[in-house]
């Protein structure tokens, strides 16, 4: 039976939920976490997977003594394991209304992918914990675990929510401070808040592995602007008069490649992935071909 | 440039580049977030009524729309030598045969271009007279330097139906030309036909002659004869082919509108074909001949016919009796002919008289009656002198002197093989004038009114002629007949020629006519004032038939209405039917010989307004192009491209 959010459309059928059970959100550094899971761990503990030596020092598990080393060697020797232990899974979904736009709309994608992404996280017992970003504070739900809390997860992302303003910046900043847990961190947004840079930062300073999906429309992408119009920004109510010329339309693009690139460089300088995803991407693309080619699910 | 003023126009290039700063209302475009286009359109003065001019190729384009276009309205001009003197007067021929059309050739078009290439070729300062030329000139604009006025007047100049006769412009041009010594005059025409104008002028001429086809049948006789007590008519038809080809052309004859004959005719190159037809039912009115198909001219290919009206005259033929003459006499369904010997003449009147049924004509056939009677009267080789004039004895073996093809008596009738043995050397009294000479200038054949009475002469023996032996004599006779008895068809004569004006006489009590013309498919009517019991008819512009009738409203109901008389327009002429362009320089050959002088040199003015004109189309092409283009991302949806996720691909 498929698993399907409470008060919107299916967001995916049981077949793509089997074929989501293939992939896993990979986590490039190696995590500390407080209950075993499917993934290792930085710390050496009990586990079967042999990691290195180190010298025996009072108050070691004696257990741990390899003694065919010290047969050989006559020196006592602790032999340390990669212990396999959960990580958190961080998604982000930007919630201004800058992201209730476009067509396809980017928040119903930001969702889709939440949700993708989040059942993922479940399905590899790792902690998930979603949270929409907007109005300068971040809506988390309760971490959660595993397949059977993935109905909860669905109905969450599934709820209303447009937030006001943005205020990206105090928004992660917040979440930043009170998250727990380190893993993968996924921030779904389209970045259109001057304190995008601010808000990189703060969600990158965590030890989280930061990946951002950056969602922009397809118009966003390439402008359809007519001669003589006047742009209002559906978030701020903000105009700006513009003569929609091929030298606009030129002058956009540049601009829009140098942000994307400020934004991939700062986000590479801190360990982190930048992918840019147009909201007409289809779904299975993006998990299957892009974020695989790009290592952040594998 | 010939319009200075129109550089006021440039004032429109501030005022585009004004609107172009002029803050627009803009139409609101809602967007997710305006984060990125704030930082490209930062230098835009939210609330400002103008803005900083920034470049746009739209702006630059209309910037020079509007510059060529107040560049063109100026009429910017260079000078060229010409070849026509200042003063310049334009004849631009309009008789019939310039309205030859074919697939190929419009010939009043290619005179209409002629023309206004004349009018280009104007010396600067240079002022032009433009004349219309067909039976006589009309001046459509005088001593101009207007060359627009020029070339207005040469676009209303069209072909007539009337035969060609460049007399009257020559005329006019000569007295044009005697105001200003420095003048050319240029005649545009296809100098078809072999007239020429009967006077010179005194300045240099130029033909732009126009033209090159001469493929043209053209019906150049018809004539209907009443045969008495007949139930059809004798139709004479004759169809000439001038072109330099054999042809063979369908001729329809149709009686008041009904088809009733039909043949193939095979008309050698330069001859022509005649037709005698006896199928036309007698009861007919007007008998129409018409060439089917289409050939270069049109205006030749109908031709028209009044069949006279069954109303006898009592006529008496005095004399030893002619065979030839009695039976081309009896010939007319008009005549009741009784033949008297010298003898019974006088008897003959009497009786006639006493019985109320006098003679309207009398034929004397080789006798000259002591009285000359107060009656119409023809006389054949008179031996002596008479009413006619005076008899001065024989003139042997007389050439026949070319006849003047405009004469009414010899219609239809070729005297070109007519050979005549000898002839009475006649001078005719005061009233007669010859119609047939002999080339030493005696009257072989001569009509006119003496003493109240119409008379005829026919100067020599009929049997000392083969005169009798061919189809002129008949026609002849028919015609003298109609001269002698000119009353006979109503008010009008049974035809007149195009371009001719008639002056007729009706029942002066009536106030006005009505004048119809119709050539079968269109009728036109005119209502004419009758003074003093005389109307004067226009000229006729259309081969046709004309009718004149007393007006529907006429006073009296009884002849409201009622026709008066019908006559028959015809083309038929040899020179306007000859389509073939003819020979320019003997038109040339009538100016003043410039051999040897020396004309100071003009310089033309050549106009280039036009191509200035087509660079602002074309531009305006360009602005519709910059305007409505196809953007990158319209160019990508159309083939099949969608933007690529950046940095979605593969290392």
């Amino acid at each position: 039976m498929p698993v399907t959010a409470t008060h919107r459309a299916p967001f995916f059928d049981e077949a793509f939920l089997r074929r989501l059970e293939q992939l896993e959100l990979a986590s490039r550094r190696l995590t500390a976490g407080r209950m075993k899971g499917e993934r290792r761990s930085t710390r050496r503990g009990q586990s079967v997977e042999f990691a290195d030596y180190r010298n025996y020092s009072a108050g070691d598990d004696l257990r741990q003594l390899d003694w065919n080393a010290y047969a050989r060697l006559e020196k006592l020797f602790v032999k340390l394991f990669v212990e396999e232990e959960d990580v958190t899974v961080h998604i982000l979904v930007d919630a201004s209304r800058s992201m209730d736009y476009g067509e396809p709309n980017k928040l119903e994608a930001a969702r889709r992918a939440a949700a993708a992404l989040g059942y993922l996280g479940l399905a590899s017992m790792d902690r998930v914990s979603v949270a929409f970003l907007g109005d300068g504070t971040a809506t988390a739900m309760r971490p959660m675990r595993g397949k059977r809390r993935a109905l909860e997860l669905f109905n969450f992302l599934s709820e209303p929510r447009t937030e006001r303003l943005t205020g990206l910046a105090a928004a992660a900043r917040a979440y930043a401070a009170r998250m727990r847990g380190s893993g993968p961190m996924l921030l779904i947004s389209d970045l259109m808040d001057p304190g995008y840079l601010d808000a990189l930062r703060d969600l990158a300073g965590t030890r989280s592995q930061l990946s951002v999906l950056h969602l922009l429309a397809p118009d966003e992408l390439e402008p359809e602007v007519p001669p003589d119009a006047r742009l209002v920004d559906r978030e701020t109510g903000h105009a700006v008069e513009v003569s929609g010329d091929d030298d606009l339309v030129d002058r956009y693009r540049a601009r829009l490649v140098d942000w994307q690139a400020e934004i991939s460089s700062f986000v590479a300088r801190r360990g982190g992935a930048y992918v840019l995803v147009p909201s007409d991407l289809d779904l299975a693309d993006l998990l299957f071909d892009v974020l695989r080619r790009r290592r952040i699910v594998e | 440039m010939i319009a200075p003023l129109a550089l006021i126009g440039l004032i429109s290039l501030p005022i585009i580049v004004a609107f172009y700063m002029l803050r627009l209302r803009r139409r609101d475009l809602p967007v997710g977030s305006t984060f990125l286009w704030q930082q490209l359109v930062r230098d835009v003065e939210a609330n400002a009524p103008w803005q900083r001019l920034r470049f746009s190729w739209l702006l630059l384009v209309q910037l020079l729309i509007a510059a060529i276009v107040v560049g063109a309205a100026t009429r910017p001009f260079s000078t060229a030598q010409s070849d026509l003197a200042a003063n310049v007067v334009l004849i631009v021929d309009t008789s019939a045969s310039m309205s030859t059309r074919t697939d190929d050739e419009d010939r009043a078009e290619l005179a209409r271009a002629r023309a206004r290439d004349v009018v280009e070729r104007l010396p600067e300062g240079g002022r032009i007279t433009v004349v219309a030329a067909a039976d006589s000139a009309t001046v459509m604009v005088s001593e101009t330097h207007d060359t627009d006025a020029a070339l207005e007047a040469i676009a209303r100049i069209g072909p007539t139906q009337l035969e060609g006769d460049l007399t009257d412009a020559f005329a006019l041009s000569s007295a044009l030309a005697a105001r200003d010594s420095d003048s050319t005059i240029v005649v545009v025409t296809d100098a078809a036909g072999d007239e020429l104008p009967a006077t010179g002028v005194g300045a240099p001429v130029l033909v732009e002659r126009v033209g090159s086809t001469d493929a043209n049948q053209a019906i150049s006789a018809l004539s209907a004869l009443r045969r008495a007590g007949g139930a059809q008519l004798d139709l004479f038809v004759a169809v000439t082919n001038p072109s330099a080809a054999d042809a063979t052309r369908r001729l329809e004859i149709y009686a008041d509108g009904a088809l009733v004959d039909a043949r193939e005719l095979d008309i050698p190159a330069g001859q022509r074909s005649e037709a005698l037809i006896g199928t036309v039912p007698a009861a007919a009115g007007t008998i129409e001949a018409r060439l089917s198909g289409t050939d270069a001219l049109a205006a030749d290919d109908r031709a028209f016919a009044i069949v006279p009206a069954e109303q006898t005259t009592r006529a008496l033929l005095v004399g030893d009796g002619s065979a030839y003459l009695e039976n081309a006499l009896a010939l007319l369904p008009r005549l009741e002919l009784y033949a008297v010997g010298e003898g019974g003449y006088a008897d003959a009147l009497d009786q006639a008289d006493a019985a109320g049924t006098p003679y309207g004509l009398i034929v004397f056939d080789g006798i000259v009656p002591e009285d000359a009677p107060r009656l119409p009267a023809l006389y054949v080789d008179p031996p002596s002198d008479g009413a006619f004039g005076s008899v001065d004895g024989r003139e042997e073996a007389p050439a026949i002197d070319r006849p003047d093809p405009d004469e009414p008596l010899l219609r239809f009738v070729d005297l070109s093989s007519v050979h005549v043995g000898r002839a009475r050397q006649v001078q005719l009294a005061d009233g007669l004038r010859a119609v047939v000479t002999s080339t030493r200038g005696s009257p072989l054949v001569a009509a006119g009114d003496v003493g109240g009475s119409r008379l005829g002469l026919i100067g020599f023996d009929l049997d000392e002629s083969d005169l009798p032996l061919q189809i002129a004599f008949p026609l002849l006779t028919s015609n003298l007949v109609d001269f002698l008895l000119p009353t006979a068809e109503g008010v009008l004569p049974s035809s007149m020629p195009l371009g001719a004006s008639l002056a007729v006489n009706v029942d002066p009590s009536l106030e006005r006519v009505v004048l119809s013309t119709s050539n079968g498919d269109r009728t036109t009517s005119a209502e004419l004032p009758v003074v003093g019991g005389r109307v004067t008819l226009p000229a006729a512009d259309a081969v046709g038939v004309r009718e004149l009738r007393v007006a529907d409203d006429d006073e009296d109901p009884e002849r409201a209405g009622a026709l008066l008389g019908s006559t028959a327009v015809n083309l038929f002429s040899s020179d306007e039917s000859d389509i073939a362009p003819g020979d320019a320089e003997r038109l040339v050959e009538m100016g003043r010989v410039t051999a040897g002088e020396e004309r100071p040199a003009q310089t033309a003015r050549a106009e280039w307004w036009w191509p200035l004109a087509l660079a602002a189309l074309a531009l305006l092409a360009v602005e519709w192009l910059l305007f409505h283009r196809p953007t990158r991302r319209s160019l990508r949806r159309a083939f099949g491209r969608r933007p690529q996720p950046l940095g979605g691909r593969a290392p």
